[in-house]
């Protein structure tokens, strides 16, 4: 049987609840939107609240301008598929000898992944190795570091687990070395980990600004968002100064240096605002997995 | 694919000794690969992870930049614990711990049980559509970058802000909450919870749905209402998940997050934002005293390390579960 129940207040109680929580988590971006749109004149006034006053899009065209911008993007893709890349690679190279039965000292190099996690050296000894390492200052300072994930080998060693050691045995006595083992059939059978390890590797990389403010005082390599950093948190950028000629026709339209910053704040999350219903799937399947092994 | 060790299997009839050392070689040619295939990895995991453990003996030097970490030749300067005595002894060292605490502690007051409440509700609703609209929707501000969610707050408190327009027309005095050291706390611990509360529910969400239904079904058939049925049977059900969590959550106490205050705080606001992550980037990367901050670095982890054993302890002599 199912349970039914009638529709009563404690309904309507827990609907209105989760109103709310659509409300305070949707609204914040929705308001920078609608404001980033919206006449500059309203726009300035910060009077917007429900919907756009007037259309605007001037804001968007003049940031199209913005080549720091554009150049801070392109070293945030290049960061992130070099790290999904070498994160994926790293992942699955090392979580396929763990599965072995005949691997002599398994157990030490279980532990070896394993007190990383609970104990590390901290920022510091990080950062004077990564100086003495020569990738200060350096592209490779976002790369090297960051290209495993001992989380992420733990995930993967955990799925591959799963694929029947039958599978491994047959391929031996039609002999395959353990290379094409796992190219061939592990690879291939360990795509939903993949996925997982591959989006959360991508997410993280693309939001990540930290590491390039300890190591690349270089503006010029950096990501995007260390730009976004400079424009909205240490305001040092003047996004009304892009250009002389905008600069003019800026103060023409009134277009507020607040409403440059929403719109560049829109203009860099819409990738993620459009794409993340798509992929959390894989977020919900990783906090699982870690779960089960946590 | 050439054949390589195949026939170990295959002919163990004719000669055994002749077989047995086969198998051994296979076993050491296994291996062989098996190592061969990971050590790239292991290279890297042993220089970026266990260099540093390593270099935190530095904490014990008076280190220079260009010295070694460790050598033979004499020319480092062994100060023993006085880093760690200047730390505590020092003028900010109050100021530090006290507000590393009190933000970890009302991130735990208000952000602990929020994601459970609110997956104990998104679980009551009946419509799938918007409970799955309900629940994409949560996620979004997990997804959003740190810096672009502090640059929204950083706006929302200014003068003329969203916040200061809610405050104005609700009758109250615009003030600049982005420059008041006692709005920090909440600004802070507001705009934390707000990024991670929906996506801190998947756990407790995945644990719910993993009750047997019929529970709920004789509990029904006994009368019970559905707050009696979420009170009695689905609190109880993932209480080792809370439990879990607790543990986590109280091991890093002293763990706040750096990178969101890093972002949110400013010189006029450290009287109640500085924590020792911050103080630690501020004196170490940006004023060199690598050794000092080091020693802090160590002695954090450390209290940490022992907390999350207590609370292990604890959770395991008053509840019966335990990390390990």
């Amino acid at each position: 049987m199912s349970i039914k129940r009638k529709f009563g207040a404690g309904d309507v109680v827990i609907y209105l609840v989760m109103l709310f929580v659509c409300f305070i988590t949707l609204y914040p971006m929705y308001y920078v939107f609608i404001l980033s749109i919206s006449d500059p004149v309203a726009a300035a006034g910060m009077k917007v609240y429900f919907w756009p006053k007037g259309l605007y899009f001037r804001a968007y065209s003049v940031l199209a301008t913005d080549g720091r911008m554009w150049r801070a993007y392109g070293y945030t893709i290049f960061y992130v598929i070099s790290n999904t890349v070498l994160v994926i690679l790293t992942s699955i190279t090392c979580a396929y000898p763990l599965t072995s039965k005949k691997l002599v000292g398994r157990k030490f190099v279980v532990a070896f992944l394993l007190i990383p996690m609970y104990f590390g050296g901290g920022l510091i000894p990080s950062f004077l190795l990564i100086s003495k390492l020569g990738l200060y200052n350096t592209v490779w300072a976002l790369i090297i570091p960051s290209c495993f994930n001992i989380w992420y080998i733990i995930l993967t060693r955990t799925f591959f687990a799963g694929i029947p050691e039958s599978l491994r045995e047959s391929a031996r006595i039609d002999g395959a070395n353990n290379f094409s083992i796992l190219a061939r059939i592990y690879v291939p059978l360990s795509k939903p980990i993949l996925a997982v390890v591959g989006i959360y590797t991508i997410v993280n990389v693309w939001n990540s600004w930290f590491p390039s403010m300890v190591y690349q005082p270089d503006t010029a390599i950096q990501p995007l968002q260390m730009y976004l950093r400079r424009v909205l948190i240490e305001q040092t950028v003047d996004l009304t100064k892009l250009t002389q000629a905008e600069a003019e026709a800026m103060a023409r339209l009134k277009l507020s240096n607040n409403q440059l910053k929403y719109s560049m704040i829109i203009f860099t999350t819409l990738p993620v605002i459009f794409t993340y219903p798509f992929f959390q799937k894989y977020f919900v399947k990783g906090v699982m997995l870690g779960s089960l092994k946590g | 694919m050439k054949p390589i060790n195949n026939k170990i299997e295959g002919k163990s009839g004719g000669n055994s000794e002749l077989s047995r050392r086969k198998r051994k070689s296979g076993l050491v040619r296994e291996n062989m690969e098996l190592y061969a295939i990971m050590l790239p990895t292991l290279i890297l995991i042993f220089i970026f992870c266990y260099i540093p453990i390593y270099g935190l003996l530095i904490a014990f030097q008076d280190y220079s930049p260009g010295m070694p970490f460790l050598s033979f030749s004499g020319n480092i300067k062994w100060v023993g614990l006085k880093h760690f005595t200047r730390f505590i002894t020092g003028p900010f060292f109050n100021r530090i711990m006290w507000n590393t605490i009190l933000l970890s502690f009302y991130n735990l007051l208000f952000g602990f049980w929020l994601p459970i409440i609110f997956a104990l509700l998104l679980n009551e609703v009946r419509s799938l559509r918007f409970k799955k609209f309900t629940q994409t929707a949560s996620y979004l501000p997990y997804f959003i970058s740190a810096v672009v969610v502090a640059g929204m707050v950083l706006s929302f408190v200014r003068t003329d802000g969203l916040a200061n327009n809610i405050v104005a027309a609700l009758g109250g005095t615009r003030k600049a909450f982005n420059t008041d050291p006692k709005a920090f706390p909440a600004i802070y611990t507001i705009t934390n919870v707000w990024k991670s509360f929906g996506f801190n529910s998947i756990l407790y969400l995945s644990a719910i749905t993993a009750i047997d239904p019929t529970l709920y079904e004789s509990a029904y058939l006994d009368g019970a209402t559905r707050f009696q049925s979420m009170w009695h049977i689905t609190l109880p059900s993932i209480k080792p998940t809370i439990a879990i969590m607790l543990i986590m959550a109280v091991g890093s106490l002293l763990a706040s997050n750096t990178d969101l205050i890093l972002l949110l705080y400013s010189p006029a606001t450290y009287p109640t934002a500085d924590v020792i992550g911050t103080y630690v980037y501020r004196l170490g990367i940006q004023g060199g005293q690598f050794s000092y901050t080091t020693a802090i670095g160590l002695l954090a982890s450390v209290i940490n390390f022992i907390m999350v054993f207590a609370a292990n302890k604890a959770s395991d002599k008053i509840a019966g579960y335990s990390l390990w």
